[in-house]
C-alpha cells in the first residue's frame, strides 16, 4: 500500500485558510469583537511565537486564552502568577516518592511536571510574580525546553505561551525585564469593547450558559499551519525594508526619524526583526498569500515592535508611546527606492 | 510545471519593463529637452540683448543638448529589474507578487512557485495603461513655451546699438595726410647751429618730425602725436639761445645795462632784453644803416662792452653772440657808408623818391628805405652816359681821397670797386648787382638761427593746434600788439592822446568808443609791458617754460628758477589726481 501524494502547495493553503477561518469562528461564538485581538493572537500562534495580551481587567484577556485553548487539540496549562510563586511552581519539580510501605522501602525522585509542560500555557497576570519568577519563563519561551535538577526536559510541540497583564495596577507588580519581553513574539494591546460588542457581550453572558467551544484544530493542524508559516516567501527587497524598519528604531540609526532620536533609548534588534517577518508571514499565510507584501510588514510592527522598543526620559516626559513611534518609522521608513516612489506617485 | 511559468512570468515581465524602461527614458529626455530649452530660451535672449542676432536660433541647440543629456541620465539611471517590479507591484496592488516572483525565478520551492504563478496571474491581468509610467510632467510644458520663445526671440528686432564706449581723452586716432606746421620743424635741417653738435640735433628734430608727419599719414592716437609734437617742442626751445636762463641772466643783465644809458639803443635794448635775437638783429641793422655816426659809434661801444660785461659774468654764449653782431655791424655800416657815398655821387641824377628814400635811409635806417634806395641808384646809373660815368668814377675818387682817412677799409675798398666799375665801359652790371648785394638784408647767424627755430617752435604751436590741443606757451617772438593811437587801432579816440575822465592826472576829455582789433599774436600768450624796468623782461613773469626766478618780484632778485623742480615734486606727479594720459606730459614739464 503505497502513501497517498503529498497534497499540493496550493492544496495546503487552501487547507490552512479554511482551518484558520474555522478557528476564527470558533472563537467568534465565545469572543464578541476584538477581532484585531483574536486576529493578533492567530499570527502568534502560526508563527510560533508567544503573545503578551495587556489591558485593563474584564476585557476578556483570560477568556480568549481559555477559548483558544479549547478550540485546539492541545494540552492547556494556567498559571496565575502572584508574588509568592516559585519557579518551581511553573516548572515542576522532583518529588521523593518512596516505593511500598514501611520498614526498607526505598525512595526515588519523580518528576511533577508544572504548568509549564503544557502546550497552551496561560500565565495569567505575569507581571504579578517576581522576576525570579519570571525567569522561569525564559527557557521554556526560547527553546522550548525546561532544565530541572540538571536535567533537560524537551516541552512538547506546539508550545504557545499566552500572558496576560494587566498596565493600571502597578502596585506589587513586577514589570517584564527586556529580555522576557523579547521573548514574546507580539504584545497585542485589548482594546475596550464598543457599545455594540457590549451589548452583546451582556446578552452572551447574562443569559444562559454558552456552549462550550468545539475543537476545530487538531496539534497536527496546528503544526502544519506553522510549518507552512516558514514556506511563505519574502523577497529581499521586502526583507530589507524590516531590517530597514527595525534599524531606524535606533536612536542612533542614520535614518531614524527625529521623534525616534529625540524620544527612544533602545531600539528593537535582532529578534525582532525576525519576529517582525514571522509575523508578516503569519499575516500572509492567513490571507491565502505564499509572500510577504510591505503592508505585510507594515501592519505586524506594532504588536512586534511596541515592546521592543525602550524609551527614554525625554520620551517619557513627553509622553510619547511606543505606537506613536512605531507609526512614525512605518510613515517614514520607505518601502521602495526613492526614485521608484516617486515614479509611483506621480504615474 | 515551473517551467513554463517561469518562461510566461520572464516574457510578460521583460514586456512591462520595456515598456516601463523606455517610457522612463522618454521622460528624462523630455524633461532635459525642457531644461535645455529653457535655457536656451535664456540664452537667446541673452544673445539678443547683446545683438548677437545669428545665434539666437542656435539656442535651440540646447534642446536637443538636454534631450541627450536626458537621454543619457535615463541610461545612466536606467532601473534594475528589481525596481521594476516594485513599481509594477506598486501600480498593481499586488502585495509584492512580482517583487517574489523575480526572486524566486531560480527556485524550485512550492511557495515561490505558487507566487510565480500568481505573478503570473498578475501580469497577465495587467493592464498596460495602468503600469505605464507618466511620461508627460509639468515641466514638460516648459518645451513649447521654451521653444516659442526662442522662435520668438529669434525673429524680433535686434535691439539698437548702444552708443559706443566714451575713449579716453586723446585716446581717438587720427589720420592727416599733411599736418601743417611741421614742415617748418623740418625745415631745421637747413638751418645752421651754433656748432656740429647743435646741427646734429637740429638735424634729428627735423627727422623725429619728418617720422611724425609719416605716422601720422598712416594713423596714431591723438594723444600719442600731441606727446611727439610737444617733445619736438621741447626739443626746439633747448636749442634757443636761453639769454634769461641762470647761466646767462647775470650776464644778460649786464649787457642790458650797457644799452641803458644810450637812448638811441632803447630798442635795441629791448629786444635783447626779451631775448629776441632776431629783433635785436633787425635793431643793429637799422643803427647800422643810419646815417649819425654818433649812433652807430653809440652801438659799437655798447656792443663791444656789452659782450665784455658778459663774458665777465660768465655769459659766454651771449658774448660771443655780441661779438658777432658788433663784426656783423661793421660790415653793414660799411655797406650803407656805400651806398650813402654812392647817393651823394649820383646826387644830380637821383630822382625825388630816390632823395627822400636817401634821407629816410639816413634818419631811420630802415632795410626798407635801403632796398628802395638801392633801386633808386640803379635806376640812376642805368641812365648815365660813358661821360658821365666817367665823371662820376673821378668824382668818387675825389671822395675818397678828400675824407683821407674817415671811411672805414671796407667803405673804401668797396667804393674803389665802384669806381673801378663805373670807369670800365661794361662795368654797370656789375655795379648793379654790387648794389644789390650791399642792399640785400644779411641778418646774424644766431637771428637766422632763432628766426628758424622760432619759425619751427611755430609750426610745432600750429601743429598741436591742428590735432585740436592747446599749445603750450612758449618763449617764442610773437607780433608785438599795437600801440595805442597806432593808425591800425580804429578808434575815435584823439590821436593827441587826450587823457580819460578816471584819471586824476589828466584834465582832459576822452570817451571809450574806440574798438581794438584782434591782436596779431600767433600763439597764446601772458605778457605785460613791464616799465619799472624799460627794456628787461618784467620779473616774475613767466613766458611759456621761460625760467625766472622763485621768489623773485619787481624789485627784489630771486635765487631759484621756476623752470627747476625737486626730483620729490618731479615724483609726485606720478601720485597727484592727474589723468594718465596727461602724466607724462605733465611729468616732462616739471623735468629739471
Amino acid at each position: 500500500m503505497t502513501d497517498p501524494p503529498a497534497p499540493s502547495f496550493e492544496a495546503r493553503l487552501a487547507q490552512a485558510r479554511d482551518v484558520s477561518a474555522r478557528l476564527k469562528r470558533a472563537l467568534a461564538t465565545i469572543i464578541v469583537g476584538q477581532d484585531a485581538v483574536v486576529e493578533q493572537v492567530l499570527w502568534g500562534l502560526i508563527a510560533g511565537g508567544h503573545v503578551l495580551l495587556e489591558g485593563n481587567p474584564g476585557l476578556g484577556k483570560t477568556l480568549l486564552v481559555r477559548t483558544l485553548a479549547s478550540c485546539l487539540d492541545l494540552r492547556f496549562s494556567r498559571i496565575q502568577f502572584t508574588p509568592d510563586l516559585m519557579p518551581s511552581d511553573v516548572t515542576g519539580t522532583n518529588v521523593l516518592v518512596m516505593d511500598g510501605g514501611g520498614q526498607g522501602s526505598r525512595g526515588r525522585f519523580e518528576l511533577h511536571r508544572g504548568p509549564i509542560f503544557g502546550q497552551v500555557v496561560l500565565a495569567d497576570e505575569i507581571n504579578r510574580a517576581t522576576p525570579k519568577t519570571q525567569s522561569a519563563l525564559l527557557e521554556a519561551m526560547q527553546e522550548h525546553a525546561v532544565t530541572i535538577a540538571g536535567t533537560r526536559h524537551v516541552l512538547d510541540e506546539p508550545f504557545f505561551v499566552l500572558a496576560t497583564e494587566n498596565p493600571i495596577e502597578m502596585e506589587g507588580t513586577y514589570p517584564l525585564p527586556e529580555a522576557q519581553l523579547d521573548r514574546f513574539l507580539l504584545k497585542v494591546s485589548v482594546p475596550a469593547p464598543s457599545e455594540d460588542e457590549l451589548t452583546e457581550i451582556l446578552t452572551r453572558t447574562t443569559g444562559k450558559l454558552a456552549p462550550e467551544p468545539e475543537r476545530v484544530l487538531t496539534r497536527q493542524d496546528v503544526r502544519e499551519l506553522q510549518a507552512l508559516c516558514r514556506e511563505v516567501a519574502v523577497a529581499e527587497p521586502v526583507l530589507r525594508y524590516a531590517a530597514r524598519l527595525v534599524n531606524a528604531s535606533a536612536p542612533d540609526a542614520a535614518d531614524a526619524p527625529d521623534l525616534v532620536r529625540r524620544s527612544v533609548r533602545f531600539g528593537a534588534g535582532v529578534r525582532g526583526a525576525q519576529s517582525l517577518v514571522l509575523a508578516a508571514k503569519a499575516v500572509a499565510l492567513l490571507e491565502g498569500r505564499a509572500h510577504v507584501s510591505f503592508a505585510d510588514l507594515q501592519r505586524t510592527a506594532p504588536p512586534v515592535l511596541r515592546h521592543r522598543i525602550l524609551l527614554s526620559f525625554e520620551g517619557e516626559a513627553d509622553g510619547v508611546s511606543c505606537d506613536q513611534i512605531v507609526r512614525e518609522l512605518v510613515t517614514n521608513v520607505a518601502t521602495r527606492p526613492a526614485v521608484v516612489e516617486r515614479a509611483v506617485q506621480g504615474a | 510545471m515551473a517551467e513554463p511559468a517561469q518562461s510566461d512570468f520572464r516574457r510578460e515581465f521583460r514586456s512591462l519593463a520595456q515598456r516601463v524602461h523606455r517610457r522612463h527614458a522618454g521622460r528624462l529626455a523630455l524633461t532635459g529637452a525642457s531644461l535645455g530649452l529653457s535655457l536656451g530660451a535664456l540664452g537667446a535672449l541673452g544673445l539678443w540683448a547683446l545683438r548677437f542676432g545669428e545665434w539666437r536660433p542656435a539656442a535651440a541647440g540646447l534642446g536637443v543638448l538636454g534631450a541627450i543629456a536626458g537621454s543619457a541620465l535615463a541610461n545612466r539611471l536606467r532601473w534594475s529589474e528589481r525596481d521594476v517590479a516594485l513599481y509594477l507591484d506598486a501600480r498593481l496592488a499586488s502585495h509584492e507578487t512580482v517583487t517574489t516572483a523575480l526572486a524566486a525565478q531560480s527556485s524550485s520551492e512550492p511557495a515561490l512557485a505558487h507566487v510565480l504563478e500568481r505573478a503570473n496571474q498578475v501580469l497577465g491581468s495587467a493592464d498596460p495603461k495602468r503600469v505605464r509610467p507618466k511620461v508627460w510632467l509639468r515641466v514638460h510644458a516648459l518645451l513649447p513655451a521654451a521653444l516659442a520663445g526662442i522662435v520668438t526671440v529669434s525673429l524680433l528686432p535686434l535691439p539698437p546699438a548702444p552708443p559706443p564706449p566714451a575713449s579716453a581723452p586723446g585716446a581717438e586716432r587720427v589720420q592727416l595726410e599733411n599736418l601743417k606746421g611741421l614742415e617748418r620743424i623740418e625745415a631745421l635741417a637747413h638751418v645752421q647751429g651754433q656748432n656740429p653738435e647743435q646741427d646734429e640735433r637740429l638735424k634729428k628734430l627735423a627727422e623725429q618730425a619728418k617720422k611724425l608727419r609719416e605716422e601720422l599719414a598712416k594713423g596714431l592716437e591723438k594723444r600719442e602725436a600731441l606727446s611727439e609734437i610737444a617733445k619736438l617742442r621741447d626739443g626746439i626751445a633747448a636749442e634757443r639761445l636761453k639769454l634769461g636762463d641762470r647761466q646767462n641772466r647775470p650776464g644778460l643783465d649786464a649787457a642790458l645795462r650797457a644799452f641803458s644809458n644810450r637812448p638811441a639803443l632803447r630798442d635795441a635794448q629791448k629786444a635783447l632784453g626779451n631775448g629776441d635775437l632776431t629783433a635785436f638783429d633787425d635793431e643793429m641793422q637799422k643803427l647800422a644803416n643810419r646815417a649819425e655816426s654818433s649812433d652807430r659809434q653809440a652801438a659799437k661801444d655798447a656792443l663791444e662792452e656789452a659782450a665784455k660785461e658778459a663774458r665777465a659774468k660768465g655769459a659766454h654764449g651771449l658774448a660771443d653772440a655780441l661779438d658777432a653782431q658788433k663784426r656783423l655791424f661793421e660790415r653793414r655800416e660799411s655797406h650803407a657808408e656805400a651806398l650813402r657815398e654812392l647817393a651823394q655821387s649820383l646826387k644830380g641824377k637821383l630822382s625825388p623818391e630816390a632823395l627822400e628814400d636817401l634821407k629816410e635811409f639816413g634818419s631811420s635806417g630802415s632795410p626798407e628805405a635801403e632796398k628802395r634806395l638801392a633801386d633808386g641808384l640803379e635806376r640812376a646809373l642805368e641812365g648815365l652816359t660813358p661821360e658821365e660815368r666817367k665823371r662820376l668814377a673821378e668824382r668818387m675818387q675825389q671822395q675818397l681821397e678828400s675824407n683821407g682817412g674817415n671811411a672805414s677799409p671796407m667803405t673804401k675798398r668797396q667804393l674803389e670797386e665802384m669806381a673801378k666799375q663805373l670807369a670800365r665801359k661794361d662795368g654797370i652790371d656789375q655795379l648793379r648787382k654790387q648794389l644789390k648785394e650791399l642792399a640785400k638784408p644779411e641778418p646774424s647767424a644766431d637771428a637766422k638761427r632763432e628766426k628758424g627755430l622760432g619759425d619751427a617752435e611755430r609750426g610745432g604751436a600750429d601743429a598741436q593746434r591742428g590735432l585740436g590741443g592747446m599749445p603750450i606757451p612758449t618763449d617764442g617772438d610773437g607780433a608785438p600788439g599795437g600801440n595805442p593811437g597806432d593808425k591800425a587801432n580804429s578808434g575815435t579816440s584823439p590821436p593827441n592822446g587826450a587823457p580819460g575822465p578816471g584819471s586824476k592826472h589828466d584834465s582832459g576829455t576822452g570817451n571809450h568808443q574806440g574798438s581794438t582789433p584782434e591782436i596779431a599774436a600767433k600763439e597764446l600768450r601772458s605778457k605785460a609791458e613791464a616799465r619799472l624796468q624799460a627794456g628787461a623782461p618784467m620779473h616774475g613773469a613767466t613766458l611759456g617754460r621761460a625760467p625766472a626766478r622763485a621768489g623773485e618780484t619787481a624789485n627784489q632778485l630771486g635765487t631759484g628758477s621756476l623752470g627747476e623742480a625737486q626730483k620729490t615734486e618731479v615724483g609726485a606727479v606720478d601720485h597727484a589726481d592727474i589723468p594718465e594720459e596727461y602724466r607724462e606730459q605733465v611729468g616732462r614739464y616739471f623735468e629739471p
